[in-house]
Formats: structure tokens, C-alpha cells, sequence
């Protein structure tokens, strides 16, 4: 198959691999390291993602701005989320949360004149004259990435392309933001969170405000997912209600588990790993899965994932980065 | 100091408590006194309410009527975080550590005030480690003092149960603490650790005044090294005083020490 010697599309999913590891990223602050079961990780994604299409399409913000603002709103989920059921004990907040994400997703779904329903970003009413049609919000990026994309074809050569560019700008955040949250997680802050993962009783008497430790990560969880959402948004161009399915946080728990949750430095590979399992499953067109149709074989990454999972947790149940010890203390 | 009719001196005061769950009254009335610098044991049969009146104490439950006083301070609403904030530490029955942090973790888990704990720490980066400093090295010494300094970077999950009531109880100590509630400090503890333990607690109160309130079983464990006992049964405290007139309440030997009587 010629896609498969093709670098643009593996190009193409190193860049969705980036936008997956930011993804997780927001789930390795929560649970990692204070051990917060969420669920509706997706739903933040959505929040920021919308967000700043809506302010750029339908009001014409400009992009940067828009961006920042669907990042703050992703953290105000959070926030929202974490003030409402961050009380209930573990297993019910995983519960919660999942609702959050639906809800989240069906509001979208059902406000056609705000969001542009199901037919999506594409949908989106706009009241303003721009450049651009009127139905992206590229408008801003575009001048930013093609910057991008020329400073790399005077490295690179004509090799080089938009797609190229784009993963760039993913993997730079991502190496960035695993950089800070690295520095946070050698923090007091994060020894406290990381004490109440296994006992609410001991830091309450200790004098730490449990709650507040909690809140504190999934805000900052929430704040990167929103950031993941931005980037979402950015490589397919377009929106819709499907791209939010509670599966998506499920992928981002994959990486998580791949790389060993209380580990940060995992991240970054689990991500690529995954990356290429999601995009590479589409190029079994050999025997025996040529038996399957196309549609069938699109599921096949779904199984392979699965498989790939039960086969880590037999061999290597602290994921590849993770430490067995700390899994086998009583 | 060890009269307990003086009350002018008490650092902490239960007044009146009761507490039920369902139909059964854990807590039914009691009042308590311990004064500042003394060593209080609280002891009682099973399901005599200790451990519930210790939980109000800290902050962990709520009474349903009652007063907790600590310091002048009415402390039965707070939580459990702001009366530690306040100087008062509890430990828990049968040691809970944070097994997969790291003994020295753990033991600077205790540290009170520290801006590192506080998210916009993370851009004050000098102040943080300074302190981070300071407190490990704090934390090194209070893991010397119980013994334990040679197990400071494994994680507390290794340790056994003895050495986890000597990390609970240093964890304690470096909250800077006025009074220490401990839970059963010395239930299952060999002879030679209980000895070790009692000495830690007698240097502490001679040296910083550090108030003390135990929870036992028998009053045996805490003789020698209470200034006052107060005897709980169903709920109510039916005897408090000085270990020696403990004894000889005719309501203690009924309720509590009646296998004694027979013997």
C-alpha cells in the first residue's frame, strides 16, 4: 500500500501521537500522582476545543486569544467537575466524571445554533467578515504554522511541509509540559497529593487539605487537557460531537497504563507507541486480516490495543516505566 | 500538675460529647479534661467509646451535641486538617503510613507551612527549596531519634509494624506539635519498643512540654507513665484521677476490671 511508504501520513499520526501523550499528561497529574479516577477526561477536551471555535467563528476573536480562553474554560470544568463530586469517594467520582463527558458531549450534540450540532464546526453561525471562510477557525493559526513550515523548509528542504510543522509544534508543547510537570512532581505540593492517593486520613491529620490537593490536580489535569483540545481542534480543521467520545479517554488511559502511571517520563514513548498501533492497524491488509473488510479492520486497533494491555499486565504490570516495587508493598 | 481538680491549666476540653450511630450511643455525655504538659491516658473495654471520642477530638467525626475545646478555641466544627493546623496531632491505631512514599517523605509529610505545598510555590523556587532543606534535614534527625534514620529512602511500605508506630510518631513530631493524640501506641508493640517509646515520650514533655493524650486498652500499659487516667465504659466516663485511686473505684473494677475482682 503506498500510504504506508508515505511519511506525510505517519507524520500525520506522530502529531496525533503528541496531542494523545498531552492528553495524557492531564490524566498522569491526576491519577499518577494523586491517584484521582477520571473519567471524563474527554470532556475538557471538548470544553476548550469548542470554545475557542466558537469565539473565533462566531465572534471573530482572534486565535490566540480564543485558544487561551478554551484552555481557561477547560480548567473551569475541571473546577466545576472537582467542587461538585471530588467529595465522593474514588469509584463514584470515576462514575461522575463519565457522566460529565457526555453531558458535555450531548450539550454540544443538541445546541445546533451555538455549536453547530451534529454537522459540526462546519455549522458553527458566524456574524462576522473574515478572510476565511466562514466556517474555520484557522484563520490566525495559518500565518503562525506556514511560519513554521518555511523556517523548517530553509532547514530541511522541501521535504518539509505543513503536517511536519504541526508535529513540531505538538511534540515542542509536549516536551515542555513534561518538563514542568516533571519539576511540579519532584515538588511538597506533589508529595502531599501523591500521599493522598492512598489514604485521606493520614494527610488530614497531618494538616493538608485533602480536597484542596485533590481540586488542585484535576484543575491542572483539566488545564492540559484543554491544551490537548486546542491542538485536536488544529489537525483535523474541523469539529464535531464524535471526536468526543468517552473512547478518547480511554486511549489517553491506555498510554497511561503503557507507561507506568506514577512515572512521567514514560509519557512521551507510551504516546508514540500507541500512535503507531492506532494508525498502523489500518495497513493489515495481508492475510489473515484480509479476510475482514475495511470497516472490520478499523477495529482491529481496538483489539490489538486490548491485547497489547492484558499482555503488559501479565509480563509487566507496572507498565514499561513504571516501578514493580511500589506495586507489590502492603 | 498532676491534680486533676485544677481545670485553669487545661489545654484541651470535651464537654458534655455524645455521639450515636444509629441507635447505639458511641459517645453519651462525656466530659474530659487534660491539662497542658501532662500525660492523659484514656482507657476503657472495648466499644467503651475511646476511639470514637478521640475521632471527635481530632476532627474526624462530629459530635451531635457537645464541646471540644482546645485552647480556648471551640474546635468541634473544624476539620481534621485545621485542628492538626492548630497544634493538635493524632496518630492512628496500628501505625498508617504512606507505604509507597519513602520513610523521609512520609516524615516531611509532617512538616506545617511549607510553600513548596502550595501550588504558586512552584514559581517561588528559592523559598521552596530552602525550606525543603531545612525540613529534611529536621526530618533526618527526628528518624535518628526513634531509630529508624537507616531506612530513611526505602519506601514505608517495608517496614514493620513496630517501626511504622516509630514513623507515625516521628511523622508527628515534625508537625511541631502542642499536644499528641496517640491511638493504641503501644497495642502490639514488643516490651523493648514499648520501652523505647515511653522514654521518647518522656523526653518530649520535659523538653518542648508537650501535652499527651493515649488511648489504650488496660490500664497496666499506662501506670507508670500517666499523670492521669480517665476510665471510659458505654460511652460515659465512669472514673478520673490519678492511676493509683484507679484502682480502687469500686465502678472501674465492676465494669472494666471485674475478672480482676474474681481472681
Amino acid at each position: 500500500m503506498s500510504v504506508f511508504v508515505q511519511p506525510g501520513f505517519w507524520i500525520f499520526v506522530i502529531s496525533m501521537a503528541g496531542i494523545y501523550g498531552i492528553f495524557a499528561l492531564g490524566l498522569q497529574i491526576q491519577y499518577g500522582v494523586g491517584g484521582i479516577l477520571n473519567f471524563g477526561h474527554v470532556g475538557m477536551m471538548a470544553l476548550s476545543s469548542y470554545t475557542m471555535a466558537i469565539l473565533v467563528i462566531t465572534l471573530g476573536w482572534n486565535f490566540w486569544v480564543a485558544a487561551f480562553c478554551g484552555v481557561v474554560v477547560a480548567g473551569l470544568g475541571g473546577a466545576f467537575l472537582g467542587l461538585t463530586t471530588l467529595r465522593l469517594s474514588g469509584d463514584y467520582f470515576s462514575i461522575v466524571s463519565i457522566a460529565f463527558s457526555e453531558i458535555v458531549r450531548y450539550v454540544i450534540f443538541n445546541s445546533d445554533g451555538l455549536t453547530g450540532g451534529t454537522q459540526g464546526s462546519l455549522n458553527i453561525p458566524t456574524k462576522v467578515q473574515s478572510d476565511y471562510p466562514n466556517s474555520t477557525y484557522m484563520g490566525t493559526w495559518e500565518p503562525f504554522i506556514t511560519w513554521v513550515k518555511d523556517a523548517l523548509v530553509r532547514v530541511f528542504g522541501e521535504i518539509a511541509d505543513r503536517d511536519m510543522a504541526m508535529a513540531l509544534i505538538v511534540w515542542a508543547t509536549l516536551g515542555l509540559l513534561l518538563l514542568l510537570i516533571s519539576r511540579l512532581e519532584k515538588t511538597a505540593w506533589a508529595r502531599v497529593l501523591r500521599s493522598t492517593r492512598e489514604d485521606d486520613d493520614v494527610p488530614s491529620a497531618l494538616g493538608k487539605n485533602v480536597f484542596q490537593f485533590r481540586l488542585q490536580a484535576v484543575i491542572i489535569g483539566s488545564v492540559i487537557a484543554g491544551i490537548a483540545g486546542i491542538f485536536w481542534a488544529l489537525q483535523f480543521s474541523l469539529l464535531s460531537p464524535e471526536d468526543f467520545l468517552t473512547i478518547v479517554t480511554f486511549y489517553g488511559w491506555m498510554i497511561l497504563i503503557l507507561a507506568g502511571a506514577p512515572k512521567v517520563k514514560g509519557i512521551a514513548i507510551a504516546a508514540i507507541f500507541f500512535g503507531f498501533l492506532y494508525g498502523g492497524t489500518r495497513f493489515f491488509t495481508f492475510f489473515p486480516f484480509s479476510l475482514l473488510d475495511a470497516s472490520q479492520r478499523s477495529y482491529l486497533r481496538v483489539m490489538i490495543i486490548g491485547i497489547v494491555l492484558i499482555a503488559l499486565m501479565l509480563g509487566r504490570p507496572q507498565g514499561l516505566f513504571g516501578k514493580r516495587q511500589e506495586m507489590v508493598l502492603e | 500538675m498532676n491534680n486533676s481538680t485544677l481545670p485553669n491549666n487545661s489545654i484541651l476540653k470535651v464537654e458534655d460529647a455524645k455521639i450515636h450511630f444509629g441507635g447505639v450511643k458511641a459517645v453519651d455525655g462525656a466530659s474530659i479534661s487534660v491539662e497542658k504538659g501532662s500525660i492523659t491516658s484514656m482507657i476503657g473495654p472495648n466499644g467503651a467509646g475511646k476511639t470514637t471520642l478521640f475521632n471527635l477530638i481530632s476532627g474526624a467525626i462530629k459530635a451531635d451535641s457537645g464541646k471540644v475545646v482546645f485552647e480556648g478555641e471551640e474546635i468541634q466544627k473544624l476539620h481534621p486538617h485545621q485542628i492538626a493546623h492548630r497544634g493538635m496531632i493524632r496518630t492512628f491505631q496500628g501505625a498508617k503510613v504512606i507505604k509507597r512514599l519513602s520513610v523521609l517523605d512520609n516524615v516531611m509529610l509532617g512538616g506545617q507551612n511549607n510553600p513548596g505545598e502550595e501550588l504558586f510555590g512552584f514559581f517561588r523556587p528559592r523559598a521552596r527549596t530552602k525550606f525543603e532543606e531545612d525540613a529534611r534535614s529536621r526530618a533526618i534527625d527526628l528518624l535518628e531519634q526513634v531509630g529508624i534514620d537507616r531506612f530513611a529512602d526505602e519506601y514505608a511500605g517495608i517496614l514493620s509494624g513496630g517501626q511504622r508506630k516509630l514513623l507515625d510518631l516521628a511523622r508527628s513530631l515534625m508537625a511541631e506539635p502542642k499536644m499528641l493524640l496517640l491511638d493504641e501506641p503501644f497495642a502490639g508493640v514488643n516490651p523493648t519498643l514499648v520501652e523505647k517509646l515511653i522514654t521518647v515520650i518522656n523526653k518530649l514533655r520535659k523538653e518542648h512540654q508537650l501535652t499527651f493524650l493515649l488511648v489504650e486498652h488496660d490500664l497496666e500499659t499506662v501506670m507508670n507513665i500517666s499523670d492521669k487516667v480517665i476510665v471510659l465504659a458505654q460511652g460515659k466516663v465512669i472514673a478520673d484521677g490519678l492511676p493509683g485511686s484507679i484502682y480502687e473505684n469500686d465502678l472501674v473494677i465492676d465494669a472494666y476490671l471485674g475478672s480482676r475482682k474474681k481472681t
